[in-house]
C-alpha cells in the first residue's frame, strides 16, 4: 500500500492557502443533502460538528457521555498555544511550527505542523468571540504565559481550566446548531463499528448505552474524534471512559493505525498511592514555570523535605539542562524523573516520586501571588494528597497522559478508507513522537473548526448527493451482527476474574514494558504476556448484568477487549522502531548520559499498521510513510 | 500510616425510571483513607461482582472534578460533606472507621433515574440549547484583541463559567430549582461584550426552558452555592433575575 | 403588556413579586407598630390615632383593599412555590441535610410557609377582634365621639389566652422576617456578597426589634393588669 500524505506542493507558508484555493467546494443547496456522522464531542468533534452544521451539512453527533460537555478535553488545564506574538518576544508562526516539529523530535509532517501553527491564531479569535474567559491583563487585553519546550510566552489560558472553557465554547456552538436543527444529537451512544460499502465509509453501528439497543446510522462521511488510547495503561490521566474502541474497530475494518508506540508520559502527576487507584491526576505543567524539581542527593534520605538544605538537594533538571531548566519538554522531564527514581533517589512512601518545590517562588513573590496563579491546583493537590503545597513541596511522578499515535490520516485528515476521517487525539498527525504542552487543544480545535470543515467538502464534492444504500444493506447487517456477537460472547464467558482486574493487570504489563523506557527483551516479553492474558480474558472474564440495560461494566468489557489487541500492536511498533525519539526511548539507543539517540537514516517514517487478524497473536502489516524534511534541518534535540 | 477502615454503606438501587427503588446495604472493611469516594465504590463493585451480585451503577468520568459526571448525594448532601469538591475528589480521609454512609441519586422530576444512582440530566443540555451561547459562526470572529475586556469583568465571568454542569445545585435545592446552573451561564455570557448583544433573548429563553423542564422555583435557600463544587455564588441568580426582568419589562 | 404578565408569572417574576409584596408588608408592619405604641402616649392618643384612620373613609377602604391584596398575593405566591416542590421532586430524599457555609437553609427559611400560614390565620382573628369588635363610644377632648379601642385592647390583653396567643404568633415574626427581609432583597437582585451579609444582619435586627415591639404591648398589659405606669389614665 502506497501511503500518500497528499501534502500540497510549494513553499511551506503557501501550502494550506494554496490547498484551500484548490479544494473542491460543495454548493450551499447541495450541502443539506449530505449527512456527516461525528463520533465524539471533545474539542475536535464538538468544533467539527458545530462548524459543519453551520456550513449546512446534516450532522449527527454521538458521544458516550451523558452530555457533549463532558468529553475529556474538558480536563486540559494549562493552555493553548498560538503565535499571536502579543508579548513581542520574537514569536512567529514559523517559530511555533519549528518548536512543535522539534518538540515532536522530527517525526511529524512539516506540512501538517505548519498548518497547525498557522491556524492557531484564528482559534484564539474564535474562542474569544464565543466568550471564552481567557486570562487578561489589566489593560483588558489577553495575557500569555510560557510553557515547556518553548522560549517565548505564547500560551493563552483560563486559569487551570483552559480545556474546560474551550470545550464549553465548542459545546455551546454545537448546542446552538442542535437548536437550529443542523445537528442531531445522540449522547450516551457508543460507536461499535464503522460500516464500509464499496470501499467507502458509509455509516456506523452504535449501542444506546441506556437501552442497550444496537442502532444503524447511514451517512456520506464519518468523522472519528474519539480521543486517545492512554487508558490501555489502566492508570493514566485520561477519564475513566476514554477508550480506543471506535478507532480500533475502524482499524479492524482497514484503517491504518500509525505510531501506536508514541505515548506521552506527563511529568507532573500526583503519585500512585495504592492498588485501588483508579486514575492519576495531573498537575498542570504550568507549575514548572515556578516550581523547582529536586530529589535528595543522598539515597534513602528520609528527612522532611523542608529540613534538607539546598546543597544536599539535587535540582537535576536545572543542573542537566541549564538553558531550559525545569521547562524542558515533557518527555525529557519524565525520563529524568524515572532515572533519579531508578537510582534510588525517589521520595515518598513508594520511592516513586520527586519533589516539585514552590518555596523559592513563595519567598520571592509572596504567597498571594502564587495563590492567584496556581491556587486551584494547590487546593486540588492538597485535597488529593493530604499535604499543603504552600508549606512543603508537592510530590509528583510521571503518568501516561496523551497518545500521539492514532489513526493514520492524510493532509485532509482522511484515513486510508475514503470517507472516514479522524481528528484530534484520535489521529496521529501533528505531534510526531512527542507533544509539547498547550498543543493538544490547539490541534483539536484546528482540526475541528478550520481544517476538517474545509477538507470534508473536498471529499463530499465527489460523492453523489443523496446517495443512500439504506441501513438494511448487507454491510450494516453484518456490522451490527459482529457487534452483537461480541457483546454476547463477553456476557457468556461467565468467568472468575473481573474486568477491572484484567485491565489493571494489562495496564501493569504495558506500563512496565512499553512505558517511559523500552528495550527489546522487555517488549518481546510483554507481547507474550499480553497474548496470554488476552487468551485468559476471553475464557475467564466475568461480565455482570444484562445487555438490554444500562451496564457500565459491559461497556468496559468491550473496551478492554480492544485494549488487549492495541497493547500488542504498541509493543510491536516499539520493537520495530530501533531508535530513540521523543517519548519513545529505547534503552539500547541512548548516549552515555542517557540522552535519546535518533536514527533519521532508518526511521524517519510514520509506521502505519494494517490489521490482518487476531489468532492467538495479532497479525499486522507495517506500511511506511517516509517523512521528508524540506524546510527544517534535522538536529539532535538539545535542551541543555 | 494508613489503616483500613470499615464503612457501612446504604445505597439506592433502582432498575429503571418507572420502577420503585430501594436501599441495599453492604459493609466494606478494606477502605483506605487515600481512596477517593468513587474508588471506594469501585471496591464495593468488585466485591459484589466476585459474589455474583449486581454492581451498583453510578456516573463518573474524569475523576478530577471537572467533567461534572459524578453527582452522588451522600448522607443527604450533594457531593458529600466537603465544600467546593466534587464527590470524585472527596477522599475517604474525611470519614472515620465505622461510619455509616447513605448514597442516593440526585432526586428531581427533571432528572429521571436511569439506573441506580445514574440520572438523565439532558434537561441541562436543552437549557443551553435555547440560548447558552454567543451566536458566532466559525471563521467570522474578529481579531481577539480588537475588543478589550476589563480584567475584573473577565475574571468575574470566569467564576460563573467554571460551572461543570453536575446538577448538584438541583439535587440540593429544597425546590429542585436549576436557577444556579442557568444563572451561571447567563452571568458568564452576559458579562462579555461579545455576549451582551443577545443578553435579553438569552435570558428569557433559558429561564423559560428551565420551567419547561420541570425544575422548581428558587426560594433563596442558597443551598446550591453551598454544594456547588466550583463555589459559584448565587449572585448569578441575581444577575439572571435582572436580565430576565429587564428583557421583559423595560 | 403581555410581556409584563409573562414576567410576573415566570419563576423569576413570582419570586420578585414575593419580595415586593413582602417589603410592602414589612413597611405596613412598621406603620402598624408605630400606631400601636401610641397606647403608651397620652390617654387619648390611641383613640385619636384609630379615629383618624377611620375618618379616612373611602381612602381607608382603598388602603385596606391594597393591604389585603398584598397579603393574599404574598400568600398565594409563597404557598404555590412551596407546593411546586412536590412536582419538581416527587420522590424526596430518605436522608437530607444542609451543607452549611453560604447556605441560608435554617429553621427560619424552611418554615416560611408554616409561619406565614399561622400569621395569616391569626390575622383573620386579629381583624375580627379589633376591627369588628364591640366597643363603647367615648367622647374625646375635642368633643368628637370615637370608638374606645384602647379599652378593647387593654381588655383583650389582660385575657391570658389572647395575650399569650398574640405573643406566640408575633414571636414567629422573628423567623419569618429574619429570612424574609434578606430574601426579599435577594429576590430583587441584590448581588454583592458584602451587601448580602449586611442585609442579613439588618434582617436579624429588623426582625428582633419589630417582634419585641409587637409583643411588648400584650405582655406589658397582661403583667401589669393594664395598670402599668406606661399607660396613663
Amino acid at each position: 500500500m502506497k501511503l500518500d500524505s497528499k501534502a500540497p506542493e510549494g513553499p511551506l507558508e503557501e501550502k494550506w492557502r494554496k490547498h484551500k484555493k484548490e479544494m473542491k467546494l460543495v454548493a450551499p443547496n447541495n450541502k443539506r443533502k449530505y449527512e456527516v456522522i461525528v463520533v465524539g464531542t471533545g474539542l475536535a468533534g464538538g468544533a467539527a460538528a458545530a462548524s459543519m452544521a453551520e456550513l449546512g451539512y446534516n450532522v449527527k453527533s454521538f458521544c458516550i457521555q451523558d452530555s457533549a460537555r463532558r468529553a475529556h478535553s474538558i480536563a486540559a488545564q494549562g493552555g493553548i498555544n498560538a503565535a499571536k506574538n502579543y508579548p513581542n518576544d520574537g514569536d512567529s508562526i514559523w517559530r511555533l511550527f519549528y518548536d512543535t516539529i522539534k518538540g515532536g523530535d522530527y517525526r511529524s509532517r512539516e506540512s501538517n505542523v505548519y498548518r497547525l501553527a498557522e491556524v492557531a491564531n484564528e482559534i484564539i479569535d474564535q474562542a474569544v468571540a464565543q466568550g471564552v474567559p481567557f486570562a487578561r491583563e489589566y489593560g483588558g487585553l489577553l495575557a500569555n504565559r510560557s510553557f515547556g519546550g518553548a522560549q517565548v510566552s505564547r500560551t493563552f489560558y483560563a486559569r487551570g481550566q483552559t480545556g474546560q472553557q474551550l470545550l464549553l465554547g465548542a459545546y455551546q456552538a454545537m448546542m446552538r446548531q442542535v437548536n437550529e436543527g443542523g445537528i442531531e444529537y445522540h449522547p450516551r451512544h457508543e460507536m461499535l463499528d464503522v460500516v464500509i460499502i464499496d470501499g467507502q465509509a458509509r455509516g456506523i453501528i452504535t449501542r444506546d448505552l441506556v437501552s442497550g439497543e444496537l442502532k444503524r446510522w447511514e451517512a456520506d462521511a464519518v468523522v472519528l474524534a474519539t480521543g486517545g488510547y492512554g487508558n490501555v495503561f489502566y492508570l493514566s490521566t485520561n477519564a475513566k471512559n476514554s477508550n480506543v474502541t471506535a478507532a480500533w474497530r475502524a482499524h479492524k475494518k482497514g484503517a491504518l493505525f500509525a505510531n501506536p508506540c508514541y505515548v506521552q508520559v506527563h511529568p507532573t502527576c500526583i503519585p500512585v498511592s495504592g492498588d485501588y487507584q483508579s486514575k492519576l491526576t495531573l498537575m498542570s505543567e504550568s507549575l514548572r514555570n515556578d516550581g523547582r524539581v529536586w530529589v535528595p542527593r543522598k539515597k534513602g534520605d528520609d528527612r522532611h523535605p523542608n529540613d534538607i538544605p539546598d546543597e544536599e538537594r539535587f535540582y537535576y533538571l536545572e543542573e542537566k539542562y541549564p538553558s531550559f531548566g525545569n521547562l524542558v519538554p515533557r518527555d525529557v522531564a519524565s525520563r529524568n524523573a524515572k532515572i533519579v527514581c531508578d537510582e534510588g533517589l525517589g521520595v515518598g512512601p513508594t520511592g516513586l516520586s520527586v519533589y516539585l518545590d514552590f518555596r523559592d517562588v513563595i519567598k520571592r513573590d509572596g504567597k498571594e501571588t502564587v495563590a492567584a496563579k496556581y491556587g486551584n491546583l494547590f487546593d486540588m493537590y492538597e485535597n488529593i494528597a493530604g499535604e499543603n503545597p504552600y508549606e512543603q513541596p508537592m510530590r509528583i511522578y510521571p503518568a501516561v497522559h496523551y497518545t500521539m499515535g492514532g489513526l493514520w490520516v492524510d493532509y485532509n485528515l482522511m484515513t486510508n478508507i475514503p470517507g472516514l476521517f479522524a481528528t484530534g487525539e484520535a489521529n496521529f498527525s501533528d505531534h510526531g513522537a512527542n507533544r509539547l504542552g498547550a498543543s493538544a487543544l490547539m490541534q483539536g480545535l484546528s482540526d475541528g473548526y478550520f481544517v476538517l470543515p474545509a477538507t470534508i467538502g473536498n471529499y463530499l464534492a465527489d460523492v453523489k448527493p443523496g446517495t443512500r444504500y439504506g441501513t438494511d444493506h448487507n454491510a450494516f447487517i453484518e456490522a451490527e451482527k459482529g457487534a452483537q456477537d461480541q457483546i454476547d460472547k463477553l456476557l457468556n464467558v461467565n468467568g472468575k476474574r473481573t474486568i477491572v482486574d484484567f485491565h489493571r493487570t494489562l495496564g501493569k504489563i504495558v506500563w512496565d514494558n512499553i512505558g517511559i523506557a523500552r528495550n527489546k527483551e522487555d517488549l518481546e516479553k510483554a507481547i507474550k504476556e499480553i497474548q496470554e492474558l488476552r487468551e485468559e480474558f476471553w475464557t475467564n472474564v466475568y461480565v455482570p448484568g444484562e445487555k438490554n440495560n444500562y451496564n457500565k461494566y459491559l461497556e468496559f468489557a468491550g473496551r478492554v477487549a480492544d485494549f488487549f489487541e492495541l497493547a500488542e500492536l504498541m509493543a510491536r511498533d516499539a520493537l520495530e522502531r530501533e531508535e530513540s525519539c521523543g517519548c519513545h526511548l529505547r534503552e539500547e539507543y541512548q548516549s552515555e548520559e542517557g540522552e535519546a539517540i535518533r536514527n533519521d537514516e532508518d526511521f524517519s517514517y510514520v509506521a502505519a499498521w494494517e490489521f490482518k487478524g487476531v489468532n492467538g497473536q495479532l497479525q499486522e502489516e507495517l506500511h511506511k510513510e517516509n517523512l521528508e524534511f524540506e524546510f527544517v534541518e534535522l538536529k539532535q534535540r538539545s535542551y541543555k | 500510616m494508613s489503616k483500613d477502615m470499615t464503612i457501612h454503606l446504604k445505597y439506592w438501587k433502582q432498575a429503571g425510571p418507572d420502577v420503585p427503588g430501594h436501599f441495599e446495604e453492604y459493609t466494606l472493611d478494606t477502605v483506605n483513607e487515600h481512596m477517593s469516594f468513587l474508588e471506594m465504590l469501585d471496591v464495593l463493585n468488585e466485591e459484589l461482582q466476585l459474589q455474583g451480585k449486581e454492581p451498583v451503577e453510578f456516573d463518573y468520568d474524569c475523576r478530577e472534578g471537572i467533567c461534572g459526571s459524578c453527582n452522588l448525594v451522600i448522607n443527604g448532601q450533594a457531593h458529600g460533606p466537603k465544600a467546593e469538591v466534587a464527590c470524585c475528589q472527596l477522599h475517604m480521609r474525611n470519614y472515620k472507621d465505622g461510619d455509616k454512609i447513605t448514597i442516593e441519586p440526585p432526586r428531581a422530576a427533571a432528572f429521571p433515574i436511569i439506573k441506580d444512582l445514574v440520572v438523565d440530566r439532558s434537561a441541562f443540555d436543552r437549557i443551553i440549547e435555547v440560548g447558552g451561547y454567543v451566536s458566532v459562526k466559525t471563521g467570522s470572529a474578529q481579531e481577539a484583541n480588537a475588543l478589550p475586556v476589563e480584567k475584573e469583568k473577565s475574571d468575574e465571568a470566569f467564576e460563573y463559567a467554571a460551572c461543570i454542569g453536575c446538577g448538584a445545585c438541583v439535587a440540593a435545592c429544597p425546590n429542585a430549582s436549576a436557577s444556579l446552573f442557568t444563572g451561571a451561564k447567563l452571568a458568564h455570557l452576559n458579562k462579555f461584550p461579545q455576549g451582551e448583544v443577545e443578553r435579553s433573548n438569552r435570558a428569557v429563553a433559558m429561564v423559560d426552558q428551565m420551567k419547561e423542564e420541570g425544575f422548581g422555583d428558587c426560594s433563596n435557600f442558597a443551598e446550591c452555592e453551598a454544594v456547588c463544587p466550583k463555589g459559584i455564588s448565587i449572585s448569578a441568580i441575581a444577575e439572571m433575575r435582572r436580565d430576565y426582568m429587564k428583557a421583559l419589562v423595560s | 403588556m403581555p410581556s409584563f404578565i409573562k414576567a410576573i408569572n415566570s419563576q423569576v417574576g413570582r419570586k420578585i413579586m414575593t419580595g415586593i409584596t413582602g417589603i410592602g408588608l414589612m413597611l405596613f408592619l412598621i406603620g402598624h407598630i408605630v400606631g400601636n405604641l401610641t397606647i403608651f402616649g397620652a390617654p387619648e392618643a390611641f383613640n385619636i390615632y384609630t379615629k383618624t384612620l377611620e375618618d379616612l373613609g373611602p381612602l381607608l377602604y382603598v388602603i385596606e383593599a391594597g393591604l389585603a391584596f398584598f397579603f393574599l398575593y404574598h400568600t398565594i405566591l409563597g404557598v404555590s412555590i412551596w407546593w411546586n416542590r412536590r412536582k419538581a421532586r416527587p420522590e424526596g430524599y430518605k436522608k437530607y441535610q444542609t451543607k452549611g457555609g453560604p447556605s441560608h437553609q435554617s429553621l427560619a427559611s424552611k418554615s416560611m410557609v408554616y409561619t406565614g400560614i399561622i400569621i395569616l390565620v391569626f390575622l383573620v382573628i386579629h381583624i375580627w377582634t379589633f376591627k369588628f369588635g364591640d366597643t363603647e363610644m367615648v367622647k374625646l377632648a375635642s368633643g368628637e365621639m370615637a370608638r374606645d379601642l384602647r379599652a378593647l385592647v387593654i381588655e383583650k390583653f389582660t385575657d391570658p389566652l389572647y395575650a399569650f396567643g398574640y405573643t406566640f404568633v408575633l414571636s414567629l415574626l422573628i423567623l419569618h422576617l429574619s429570612h424574609g427581609f434578606w430574601s426579599a432583597f435577594t429576590s430583587l437582585s441584590m448581588k454583592s456578597k458584602e451587601a448580602s451579609k449586611k442585609v442579613q444582619m439588618g434582617a436579624y435586627g429588623f426582625a428582633i426589634v419589630i417582634m419585641l415591639m409587637f409583643i411588648f404591648i400584650p405582655l406589658y398589659i397582661y403583667f401589669t393588669g393594664g395598670e402599668g405606669s406606661l399607660i396613663s389614665y
